[in-house]
C-alpha cells in the first residue's frame, strides 16, 4: 500500500518545524502522514500530565538543617582558615616590596646613566633611553673639542719628538686613537649600547689626559 | 512535621496555580521586590528565605528534577543539593537573569551532575535507589491516554532534549526561560524543543503508540 509506506513526514520532521506544518495538505489524502501527524500533535498536549506532585514533608526541614550545617561549617572554618593565611597579605605585601625596589634598581636612569664613567663596568647593562644618550654625546663632544684643542698645541712636538718620554706619549696616543676608531666602528650599529659607550668616554678621556700631560712636557 | 507539611499544601497549590505566576519572562513589580527581598534573603542565609523559596518553587523543582531524573528520591536529592548551592551561590548571583530563572538553572545542572554521577556508577546507584522507598505519587492534574507511553519515551531521550521538552512542553516556561535555565540562546531552545519531540515521535511509533491511545 502506498500509504503504509509513505515517508514524507519523516522526511518533514527530519527539515524542520515549517516542513511539518505544512504537511497538513498532504495528509488530508494520506492515512499515514495523517496518523503520524495526529501523534506530533498530541505529544506537546499529553506533555502537561508528566508534571509530578507528591507530599514531601521530611525535604524542606532537611533543606533548613543542611543549610544550618553549611552556616556552621563556614563560620567555624573561616576564622580557623583566616589565622592560617594571615602571614599571606604580609608575605605578598613583602614580596611587592621586594619586587619594586629591584625594580628600581635595575630600570632607574641613576648615576651610571648620567656619568657613565663614574662606575664603570663590563656586564650585561640595559640600553641607554634617548635622553642619556643625548647627555652621553655631548660629553663626548665636549672631549673632542678639548682634545682637538689640545692637539693643536701638542701638534708640532709630537710630529717630532726629541726625547724618550715624548716617543712613548705619541704612541699612548696613536694606541688610543686605534683604539677609539674601533669603537666608533663598533658604536655606528649600536648606538645606545650602554658599555661601547662608556669605553668610548674613557678612551677620550684618556687621550685627553694623555694631550694634556704632553702639552705640560712640552711647556717645561 | 508541621513545617513541612503546611509547606508542601502551600508549595502545591501554588504549583497548580503556576500558569497565573511563574510562566511570564517579566514579572509585575511585586514579583521583582519579592525576588530582590528573597536574594538578600538567600545571601544573609535567612532560612526563612528558603522557606519562601522552596514553598514558591518547591513542588515545580521536584517535578522538574523526577522528570529529568525517572525518580522521585533522586528528584529530592537533586531540590536539597540545588538549595544548598543557591546558598552558596547567591552572594555571586548579580541576577544576569531572574531568580527564579537562576534556581532552575541550578537544579537542572544539579540533575546533569547526578546523571553522570549515575552513568559512572550505575551498580551503587541503583542498590541506593532500590533501598529507597519512592514517595507515592498523587494523581495527576490533566490526565492523558499517552501520558504513560511518554513517560518511558521521555527516560530515553538525549538529556540536553528531555531538559527543553520537560521545562517547556511539561513546566510550561517560555523559551526564553528555557533558554536561560539552559544557558542557550532562545533559538537553541526551541531546536533542542523540536528535537525532542522528533525523537518521542519515533520511540512512541517505535512502540507501536498511536495517537489517542495507550501502548
Amino acid at each position: 500500500m502506498s500509504t503504509s509506506r509513505c515517508r514524507r513526514f519523516e522526511k518533514a520532521v527530519s527539515r524542520g518545524e515549517e516542513a511539518v506544518a505544512a504537511l497538513e495538505k498532504h495528509a488530508a489524502e494520506c492515512a499515514n502522514c495523517r496518523e503520524s501527524l495526529r501523534l506530533w500533535k498530541e505529544i506537546p498536549e499529553a506533555a502537561p500530565s508528566l508534571a509530578k506532585s507528591w507530599q514531601s514533608p521530611h525535604l524542606f526541614p532537611g533543606i533548613a538543617r543542611a543549610l544550618a550545617a553549611e552556616r556552621a561549617k563556614a563560620r567555624d572554618a573561616s576564622p580557623a582558615r583566616r589565622r592560617r593565611f594571615a602571614w599571606v597579605p604580609a608575605a605578598a605585601a613583602a614580596a611587592l616590596f621586594v619586587l619594586s625596589m629591584v625594580g628600581l634598581y635595575v630600570f632607574k636612569p641613576g648615576e651610571s646613566a648620567r656619568d657613565p664613567l663614574a662606575r664603570p663596568s663590563f656586564g650585561k647593562e640595559p640600553l641607554l633611553g634617548d635622553e642619556t644618550l643625548k647627555e652621553v654625546e655631548t660629553a663626548e663632544t665636549n672631549y673632542l673639542s678639548s682634545i682637538e684643542k689640545l692637539s693643536v698645541l701638542a701638534g708640532p712636538r709630537m710630529a717630532n719628538p726629541d726625547s724618550a718620554i715624548l716617543v712613548g706619549y705619541r704612541e699612548k696616543l696613536q694606541l688610543l686613537d686605534s683604539a677609539i676608531g674601533d669603537l666608533r666602528g663598533q658604536l655606528e650599529g649600536n648606538r645606545f649600547n650602554t658599555h661601547l659607550r662608556k669605553e668610548l668616554l674613557a678612551m677620550y678621556q684618556e687621550k685627553k689626559r694623555t694631550l694634556e700631560d704632553v702639552v705640560k712636557e712640552v711647556k717645561s | 512535621m508541621h513545617v513541612g507539611e503546611s509547606l508542601e499544601d502551600r508549595s502545591r497549590d501554588h504549583f497548580f496555580a503556576k500558569e497565573g505566576v511563574l510562566s511570564e519572562s517579566d514579572p509585575p513589580g511585586d514579583a521583582q521586590d519579592e525576588e530582590a527581598r528573597l536574594l538578600e534573603g538567600c545571601r544573609a542565609g535567612d532560612v526563612s528565605a528558603f522557606e519562601r523559596l522552596y514553598e514558591l518553587h518547591g513542588s515545580r523543582m521536584k517535578s522538574v528534577a523526577a522528570n529529568l531524573l525517572g525518580n522521585v528520591a533522586d528528584a529530592e536529592d537533586a531540590v536539597q543539593e540545588s538549595f544548598l548551592k543557591i546558598y552558596r551561590g547567591a552572594a555571586a548571583f548579580r541576577g544576569a537573569a531572574r531568580l527564579s530563572t537562576w534556581i532552575y538553572r541550578v537544579l537542572v545542572n544539579t540533575c546533569y551532575d547526578l546523571l553522570r554521577r549515575r552513568r559512572r556508577r550505575p551498580l551503587e546507584v541503583d542498590s541506593e535507589a532500590a533501598s529507597r522507598r519512592e514517595p507515592e505519587l498523587a494523581a495527576p492534574v490533566s490526565d492523558h491516554p499517552l501520558r504513560l507511553s511518554l513517560e518511558v519515551c521521555v527516560k530515553d531521550l538525549d538529556p540536553r532534549r528531555r531538559a527543553a521538552f520537560v521545562l517547556f512542553d511539561v513546566e510550561g516556561f517560555t523559551h526564553r526561560e528555557v533558554g536561560d535555565m539552559l544557558g542557550v540562546p532562545e533559538g537553541t531552545s526551541r531546536a533542542l524543543l523540536f528535537e525532542a519531540r522528533r525523537d518521542l515521535q519515533r520511540l512512541l511509533a517505535r512502540r507501536g503508540v498511536v495517537s489517542g491511545s495507550r501502548a
